[in-house]
């Protein structure tokens, strides 16, 4: 049956060589820790990849009960966390996930550092990959303010300031963030636009040129 | 258009689409004979293995989300004073760094947006930096040794915020709200009672405001009570709005004449007369909850 | 249509070819910037809105102000988008040497933590953040670049009115 639906459409489609391209290319000998214990340093952009999914999945989740509004989001959160029944684990997910992702990429980008992997001709892969690093960094900066406590508050008044220490252009950048004077109702609502679809959508796109250079430059070679 | 291909090119077109009916051809993959070793298929011979990496990490995830629940604290009061704002641990290096001298006063603006715009805007051009041909990290040592000093840079300003930052708790006396919430809620779950954090926007007007009676507690009382007769929280001053509903008539009398809670409310029977206090207190027995 | 190829134009002009990429460069600008232009606008209106002055608000009595700070807080109508509150401000007042009264905005000049009074028992405004530390006038000492801002004071009837945020005047 399966194999039946797949030959109809891959009579029109031609899908075969999208995925044999993806499942048959050879990976080398030296990224694999079966072979070399030590090339487990090499699992971290995957395992950054496995937890960005996490976060994505755990964050449309949460969107179902998470209001940005600033009378009622700490209450939605505290719904979510402490009455859904599994809530605290997705919100988990979510909130050390964010860790745990900056941590991998972290580790991937030393890793990639460390064995001289940027060098040419992959220097575009490696521009790309600090991007990703710095929406990544956005996206926690953003996040931090959604359930709005105190903490969430005080932490993006900081973030806010900083922004505002830029010469010349600090004031608007810090009103344009703010969505005006106050950290308020509209800084909330702009920071969840930015935290769930600018960022992500921008996020996606550069993972995704990042994957492609990893497919057509191949891996670096051994050291 | 099809008038331009050449007659000799080998396409076959299913019926009248354009869509290229399939030739057995098998796809090349990469060559890695260069590399040492034996290189294997992605799927599923390597990808197994890169999940199996994966599986460990994923079930030390859900053992961290099941033991330590992310943390909450109350909702965002602006005007919370004593509150000590943490970022995220990953920021805490540039907030630490923002403390020195050479980062704030008159140079914030280089401790803000220079110092860290040179450090990432190197780590983005890492490339064009070190361009040499050497990948090996111990035959490029300015490029090694600058990423490992900006390491222990990181770690050790890390470190020194957290350090001061719970020097700060200890100083003040205060407990981390998220912590506080949560053992709060662990009381009331033993308790059998919920708990919430959330705030009901309960605002009890003041009832009969222009009550002559209001003059005296305008004279006497607000500077304790507050300008809006709400009280002052972190001073334990009780509000006066709604007070109708805790205190009887004779309670209000008896509490103005001689005090309560050990002079913290004086005594004011020297100040006002009897028919005065009996004057507020009428007024103040009628602050009660709308209903 | 001709595929000639090799065959180069003759004509100096501008080819059929090119005309029609200029043009589908200009569609393109166009509905790009048809789309994109509104949103723009859109995201950032906060920032051209006009921004109303905030009205004087009565605090405290006159008589209740000593030479030693004091934390009020009173209310203003606070208008954020569509959400109105009235929000609640935070003015440390005292007299100063001159015997005048004066009211200082929490909000620490450094990164805008909310700074505390003798927290240290320093006689000194203390921010926790970053240790900022400011005299009773709101000089700053250290960390801050500048020093605590100032509200607007007058005096009315034996009550102390508070205003608008300005620079501090005292330093």
């Amino acid at each position: 049956m399966f194999k039946a639906v797949y030959n109809w459409i891959d009579e029109r489609l031609d899908v075969a060589p999208l995925w044999r391209d993806v499942a048959d290319h050879e990976v080398p000998e030296h990224v694999n820790p079966a072979h070399h214990f030590s090339a487990f340093v090499y699992c971290f952009g995957g395992l950054t990849f496995f937890i960005t999914v996490i976060q994505i999945l755990s964050g449309m989740f949460l969107t179902m009960y998470f209001v940005p509004d600033i009378n009622n989001a700490y209450a939605s959160v505290d719904y979510l966390q402490h009455k859904v029944a599994f809530g605290g684990i997705v919100r988990g997910m979510h909130h050390w996930g964010a860790s745990l992702v900056i941590v991998m990429m972290f580790l991937h980008t030393l890793r990639v550092f460390f064995t001289g992997s940027y060098k040419a001709p992959r220097e575009m892969n490696w521009v790309v990959g600090m991007l990703i690093f710095f929406i990544m960094l956005g996206l926690g900066f953003t996040g931090y303010l959604l359930p709005w406590d105190n903490k969430a508050y005080f932490a993006t008044k900081v973030g806010m300031q900083i922004a505002e220490s830029v010469p010349y252009i600090g004031v608007y950048l810090k009103e344009l963030m703010q969505g005006g004077t106050i950290v308020g109702a509209q800084t909330l609502t702009r920071f969840f636009a930015i935290h769930v679809f600018f960022l992500p959508g921008a996020l996606l796109a550069l993972m995704a040129a990042h994957f492609f250079m990893i497919r057509k430059q191949g891996i670096s070679g051994p050291l | 258009m099809a008038h331009g291909h050449k007659s000799d090119e080998k396409i076959v077109y299913v019926g009248d689409s354009r869509v290229r009916k399939r030739s057995n051809k098998t796809i090349v993959p990469p060559d890695y004979t260069a590399f040492p070793g034996k290189s294997e298929a992605f799927i599923p011979n390597f990808l197994l293995k890169e999940w199996l990496v994966g599986c460990v990490v994923l079930v030390g995830f859900l053992v961290l989300t099941i033991a330590e629940a992310p943390p909450l604290g109350y909702p965002a009061d602006p005007t919370n004073t004593a509150f000590i704002p943490m970022p995220d641990w990953y920021f805490l290096f540039l907030y630490q760094f923002l403390k020195y001298p050479y980062a704030s006063g008159d140079y914030v603006v280089l401790g803000a947006v220079a110092v860290p715009g040179v450090a990432f805007g190197a780590l983005l051009l890492a490339p064009f930096l070190d361009t040499g041909k050497e990948r090996r990290f111990y035959r490029r040592p300015v490029a090694s040794a600058l990423m490992v000093l900006s390491l222990i840079a990181c770690v050790y300003l890390t470190k020194v915020s957290w350090d001061h930052y719970q020097y700060e708790l200890k100083v003040t006396n205060t407990v981390p709200e998220h912590i506080e919430r949560e053992e709060k809620a662990k009381e009331a779950r033993e308790k059998g009672q919920s708990f919430s954090a959330v705030k009901k926007e309960e605002s009890v007007e003041i009832v009969d405001a222009n009550d002559p009676a209001m003059e005296i507690v305008k004279a006497n009382c607000i500077g304790c009570h507050a300008v809006d007769l709400k009280g002052q929280k972190a001073l334990k001053v009780p509000a006066l709005r709604g007070v109708g509903d805790i205190l009887t008539k004779e309670e209000l009398v008896e509490t103005v004449t001689n005090g309560r809670a050990g002079g913290a409310m004086p005594s004011f029977k020297e100040k006002l007369t009897a028919e005065q206090i009996d004057q507020i207190t009428t007024w103040l027995s009628k602050q009660k909850k709308a209903q | 249509m001709s595929n000639h190829e090799g065959q180069k134009p003759v004509r100096k002009e501008m080819s059929r070819r090119q005309f029609l990429s200029y043009t589908l460069g200009g569609t393109t600008a166009f509905m790009a910037g048809g789309v994109v232009l509104p949103m723009v606008r859109f995201a950032v209106d906060p920032i051209l809105q006009k921004k109303e002055k905030s009205a004087f608000i009565k605090v405290v009595e006159e008589s209740k102000i000593t030479n030693d700070p004091v934390e009020y807080k009173f209310k203003i109508h606070q208008v954020d988008g569509w959400y109105e509150s009235e929000a609640e401000l935070v003015a440390w007042v005292s007299k100063g040497a001159d015997g005048k009264i004066f009211a200082l905005s929490p909000v620490c000049k450094h990164l805008g933590c909310t700074i505390g009074w003798n927290t240290e028992q320093s006689d000194q405004y203390v921010c926790p953040c970053h240790g900022a530390h400011y005299t009773r006038d709101g000089k700053n000492l250290s960390v801050a670049p500048k020093p605590l801002d100032e509200y607007q004071v007058e005096l009315k009837d034996g009550f102390v009115y508070l205003g608008p945020i300005v620079a501090n005047t005292r330093v």
